[in-house]
């Protein structure tokens, strides 16, 4: 008996798991088909693994550095609107690249700045107002050059123009043709142009430089090297002006290719847009206010505030959907498929299986797909986390980085990789989740919600409870979605109880605060 | 010069309280050197200084003829100097050769010194692949020591080797810092003066957060007086 | 620098208080008299200009009263609630289903809404003594979603309107800012004022300082032998009953109930207050209150709708650059200043002072 004890103790949060995932499958399985509880199963566990695509992330960053990123429901969405633009519209993304990298070329002068200014020699209350006078004029010549950019780009408020047009365009297979391709007037213009971009962020860049330098005074450092900045500016500059050169073929060459390669490149375009975008808001926001406790949480709240609005600009209020890739998309001859390789041959949306005596309409996209890249995202993250240097020194950092610092490590730039990669996933995850569930201004909200509470329920720091928390949640999501449908037997009510959609997730969430109150620590976290 | 590290005068604050106000410390290079002094008197916070843990608002501290104050500390750790903290700093879910192999500096570091490294703690070598929560007290300071050892410092800050330890064990722990101490310097803390005086030869003592006296470990251990006065009973 | 620690009501160290509160209640007479109205008008409720600030300034008033309730909970208690904004929606909801659904007196209304504001508290109590810090923030946020949800409910639309929210709630006869703005002003006024005052007697009593010891050290306010608990718990209870108030005033003065204010958008809003102010001072709660609804109301009308964003980018820099707010980093000044004679004064007497320390607001 004793030892029976003694297995529960050390097997506690696995046990009780289980009996919580067994339970809800008892439950389930009620008053519903095989092949029903099958579909849902199927169903809960898409949703779960484009939750724990977020969630991964979000525990992580929370483990290692103690920041709650609460924009990452935002940037996941920003990855989902980056990937349509590529995959819809990759002649706009490569229309915008040309400015972008050369606003980027600017700042990678950086280095350069501090010592030169180091040896300048001003008055006190110069050095103070400078840097304000380059920082607006700086911003006002960057926002001038910007807008005169010629995009060719949908239009966020006008319908003939709208992402939903230009999803009618390429389902139709004619993109190309309707895609008016936007370039400067003259070479003049254009030069101009390109110098006034490059000259802002220059501007700023000096500005930055110059705050550092009216705060702590100048600092006696060398320039640890001169010719490296200036390699790597006349590098992305040369590249951004490249590519304006060839614009109009790599934006054929482009639109030409088949939705498979397109929808394979704005997964990677996302998860890299993700990762500067993660990469930056840690180095530049984030890194100043570590120990300022809960003003990171304010700030990132105010970043996804600010993301949302941002999204709301460009590509507009109203949500539209994301067609499938060529592979999951086919309703035509041999479809739907009856096994995985009629699938594949024929490239169907649906495959119909036998469960039960019944047929299960199984969509290859929305289940099959998405809860196969869960899969694989969960074992590469394991493998990242237990065989290599950079996931040993993030399991030591999320006990103690200052030990790990006290090492000889540079935390700090593992933080920032760490942000970085766990960004990228999330917006990488919204490029996946895009097709199944349509974009949306809400959609970033809706995740952040979701994975929150998967965070809470498997223990807020711990990797497999992120995993746990996420399957969690959509299989909760979905049973009880499907429950809806078929209507809840209650005692005091004659009919069955047909809860509307929406009340879903408070389903949820209440099942977070109920396992919140026996086990406070989650699922899989340590008490401290 | 013979001091492989020099600390100068060194103020350190944390948040708004003075800890150290005024401390010097000389670390001869090669040996032994005992930081003595009461509980709360500082000398973790020195030691913790030193690793650029908590900055010094002023002093200077000299690692190797080059000022480190006011860097960050993997760059102090990167110039060779290990750090073994007062709660041993074991990662718990690292295994004891993940918790060895992720002090490495260089590829191959553990290699070329795990024999030295298993010699001086045997135990730990039977231990290997067990994670660092079922390591005992012991067990956890010999892994903090050996970690230290892993890559080429020049310079060991021990804090505490023999706190809460078995008297047994602080033999082994006391004979592995004796033999270590042939390879690099050491820095110790340490509240048992039997302990100290034993393996040191040099000693530094603080009082209120400001150095008080210093000298050769053979001259303190005749100084009753001293030693009533610092350190209680002796 | 209080007044009871010199026996005599110090007018000096009031005197800021004293004339907010006397310029408040004389600015609507001011507005009327420089826009050349005689003050009959004014009386007689016609409709100008005059009226229309005093409806902006009613609603600094109410959403002033929810940032204090704010404060309280996050700033002086240190509890990290995300569900704040549920306090403030809960009471405007069931003010307006009472009054129209069932058509309840204001009196009864009043004491419904501090019920609500207690259930809302004690709800928000049920996991406090089990999850601190980031969970409980998750767990507030979780309820405040919930309320969110089941208003927006199909279940519930003939009572709270679903996503339109609720409309055409009859306003009583006492209190009914159509016909009589210049009453409902005063009254809003009134309660601000006093909200404030209670909220300072309650920070500086016994009570209030074991909350901010909580904050600052819960570990230690348990060692000396407080159960935290109940002082957390206290602090939940005025915030709620204050914020479920101010929930009322805002559904007798609109009269409508929109269901945005249940969300998170709300809540943040709530936080970009008291950021403004500064957290954890009370006073600067209510200033971010006014200075917020009034930067909202011209940001919109230049900017239209970029001005959320406008919005979102003061707060990153308020957080990033301004992180003690306006009033926080102004006693912040002070202390400075006030270091600085201290040390102008030693040099004379050459005597030494400790300065104040600076960390702590």
């Amino acid at each position: 008996m004793p030892n029976l004890l003694q297995t529960y103790r050390k097997n506690r949060t696995l046990i009780i798991t289980l009996v919580i995932l067994f339970l809800l499958l008892l439950l389930a399985i009620q008053g519903m088909s095989t092949r029903d509880w099958v579909v849902t199963v199927l169903r809960g566990l898409a949703v779960g693994s484009i939750t724990f695509l977020v969630a991964a992330g979000l525990s992580i960053i929370l483990g290692l550095m103690d920041v709650l990123n609460l924009a990452h429901g935002t940037l996941f969405m920003i990855g989902a609107y980056v990937g349509w633009s590529m995959y819809v519209r990759p002649d706009t993304v490569v229309d915008a690249t040309t400015p972008f990298l050369l606003v980027l070329a600017g700042f990678l002068l950086m280095p350069l700045w501090m010592p030169l200014l180091g040896r300048l020699r001003l008055g006190r209350s110069a050095t103070r107002v400078w840097p304000w006078i380059a920082l607006l004029a700086g911003l006002a010549l960057l926002a001038l050059a910007l807008t005169r950019y010629p995009l060719s780009i949908w239009s966020g408020t006008e319908y003939q123009n709208s992402p939903i047009v230009w999803n009618q365009y390429f389902e139709a297979g004619t993109v190309q043709e309707n895609v008016t391709p936007a370039t400067f007037d003259t070479i003049i213009a254009a030069v101009v142009d390109w110098g006034s971009l490059l000259a802002g962020s220059v501007l700023v860049g000096l500005a930055v430089a110059g705050f550092a330098i009216a705060r702590r005074g100048p600092t006696a450092q060398a320039a640890r090297s001169v010719a490296r900045p200036l390699m790597w500016f006349a590098l992305v500059a040369a590249v951004a002006i490249g590519l304006y050169v060839v614009n109009t073929p790599l934006s054929d060459f482009l639109l030409s290719l088949s939705s498979n390669a397109l929808f394979v490149l704005a997964l990677i375009v996302a998860a890299l847009v993700g990762a500067g975008l993660g990469g930056l808001m840690e180095s530049t926001m984030i890194r100043p206010l570590y120990d300022r406790g809960i003003y990171q949480i304010l700030l990132t709240l105010g970043l996804g505030f600010i993301g949302v609005e941002m999204v709301r600009s460009i590509w507009g209020r109203t949500g539209f959907t994301m067609p499938k890739p060529a592979l999951f998309s086919s309703t035509g001859d041999g479809c739907p498929a009856e096994s995985i390789s009629g699938w594949l041959q024929h490239q169907c949306s649906t495959i119909i299986v036998d469960i039960g005596g019944e047929p299960a309409r199984i969509r290859t996209y929305n289940e099959l797909f998405v809860i196969a890249v869960g899969i694989v995202v969960l074992i590469a993250v394991w493998l990242l986390l237990q065989r290599t240097r950079l996931g040993m020194i993030i399991r030591a950092g999320v006990q103690d980085s200052r030990m790990v610092e006290a090492l000889g490590i540079n935390v700090r730039r593992v933080f920032t990789l760490v942000f970085a990669l766990g960004v990228g996933l999330a917006a990488f995850g919204g490029v996946i989740a895009a097709p199944a569930t349509g974009l949306s201004d809400t959609m970033g909200a809706t995740l952040l919600l979701s994975s929150l509470i998967a965070l809470a329920i498997g223990g807020l720091t711990s990797f497999p409870g992120a995993a746990a928390g996420a399957v969690i949640v959509g299989l909760t999501q979905q049973f009880i979605i499907r429950y809806g449908q078929l209507g809840i037997n209650l005692p005091f009510l004659a009919e069955p109880w047909k809860p509307s959609p929406p009340l879903v997730p408070a389903s949820v969430i209440l099942l977070m605060i109920i396992i919140l109150l026996v086990l406070p620590q989650g699922l899989f976290g340590r008490s401290e | 010069m013979s001091n492989i590290l020099e600390v100068r005068n060194i103020h350190t604050y944390i948040s708004q309280f003075h800890i150290l106000e005024g401390v010097d410390v000389e670390v001869p290079k090669g040996g032994i050197v005992a930081l003595l002094g009461r509980n709360g008197a500082g000398k973790t916070t020195t030691l913790k200084t030193i690793m650029g843990l908590t900055p010094p608002r002023s002093g200077e501290i000299i690692f190797d003829q080059e000022p480190v104050q006011g860097r960050p500390s993997y760059e102090i750790a990167s110039l060779g100097i290990g750090f073994v903290p007062e709660n041993r700093g074991i990662f718990r879910d690292l295994s004891v050769l993940e918790n060895l192999k992720i002090a490495e500096r260089k590829k191959g570091d553990l290699d070329r010194k795990s024999d030295f490294i298993f010699e001086l703690f045997p135990d730990l070598q039977r231990l290997i692949k067990l994670p660092g929560t079922h390591l005992s007290g012991g067990q956890q300071q010999m892994l903090a020591v050996a970690r230290a050892l892993v890559p080429d410092n020049r310079l060991l800050l021990i804090d505490e080797p023999s706190e809460g330890l078995a008297p047994v064990i602080i033999e082994a722990m006391m004979e592995a810092i004796r033999r270590l101490s042939s390879e690099t310097t050491v820095l110790l803390v340490e509240q048992n003066f039997i302990v100290a005086s034993q393996l040191a030869q040099h000693y530094v003592i603080i009082e209120e957060g400001r150095s008080v006296q210093a000298g050769l470990m053979a001259d303190l251990v005749h100084d009753k007086a001293t030693i009533q006065r610092y350190l209680g009973a002796a | 620098m209080n007044a009871q620690t010199t026996g005599r009501f110090a007018w000096k160290s009031h005197i800021g208080f004293i004339v907010t509160v006397v310029g408040l209640a004389a600015l609507p007479f001011i507005m009327a008299v420089m826009e050349g109205l005689p003050v009959g008008s004014l009386l007689a409720n016609d409709s100008s200009t005059a009226k229309f600030l005093q409806g902006l300034l009613v609603e600094v008033f109410i959403l002033a009263v929810f940032a204090i309730s704010y404060d309280l909970v996050l700033g002086v208690t240190g509890l990290l609630s995300f569900g704040h904004g549920m306090f403030f929606a809960f009471g405007s909801y069931l003010t307006g289903v009472l009054l129209k659904t069932f058509g309840w007196p204001l009196w009864a209304v009043l004491v419904g809404a501090v019920v609500a504001g207690l259930f809302n508290a004690l709800l928000f109590a049920v996991v406090l003594p089990r999850v601190k810090g980031i969970t409980f923030a998750l767990v507030t946020l979780g309820i405040a979603s919930v309320f969110d949800i089941l208003i927006r409910t199909q279940e519930l639309n003939p009572y709270t309107g679903s996503d339109v929210g609720l409309q055409g709630i009859p306003r009583p006869d006492f209190l009914n800012p159509v016909d009589d703005r210049l009453r409902f002003y005063y009254v809003t006024l009134a309660f601000a004022i006093l909200v404030y005052l209670i909220y300072k007697r309650f920070v500086d009593s016994p009570t209030g300082r074991v909350c901010v010891a909580t904050r600052e050290n819960e570990n230690r306010a348990l060692t000396i032998g407080f159960n935290t608990f109940y002082f957390k718990l206290a602090a939940l209870m005025v915030a709620g009953i204050t914020a479920s108030l101010a929930g009322m005033f805002n559904t007798l003065y609109k009269p409508l109930v929109s269901p945005e204010i249940a969300g998170l958008g709300f809540t943040v809003e709530g936080l970009l207050m008291l950021l403004i102010g500064g957290i954890g001072t009370l006073s600067g709660a209510m200033i971010g209150a006014a200075i917020l609804r009034l930067m909202e109301y011209y940001l919109s009308r230049w900017f239209g709708e970029s001005s959320a964003f406008i919005l979102g980018a003061i707060y990153v820099l308020i957080v990033m650059f301004l992180p003690y707010g306006i009033v926080g980093t102004w006693r912040l000044r002070r202390l400075d200043i006030a270091a600085g004679r201290q040390r102008l004064l030693s040099m004379f007497t050459g005597r030494q002072r400790e300065t104040p320390d600076e960390g702590k607001l």
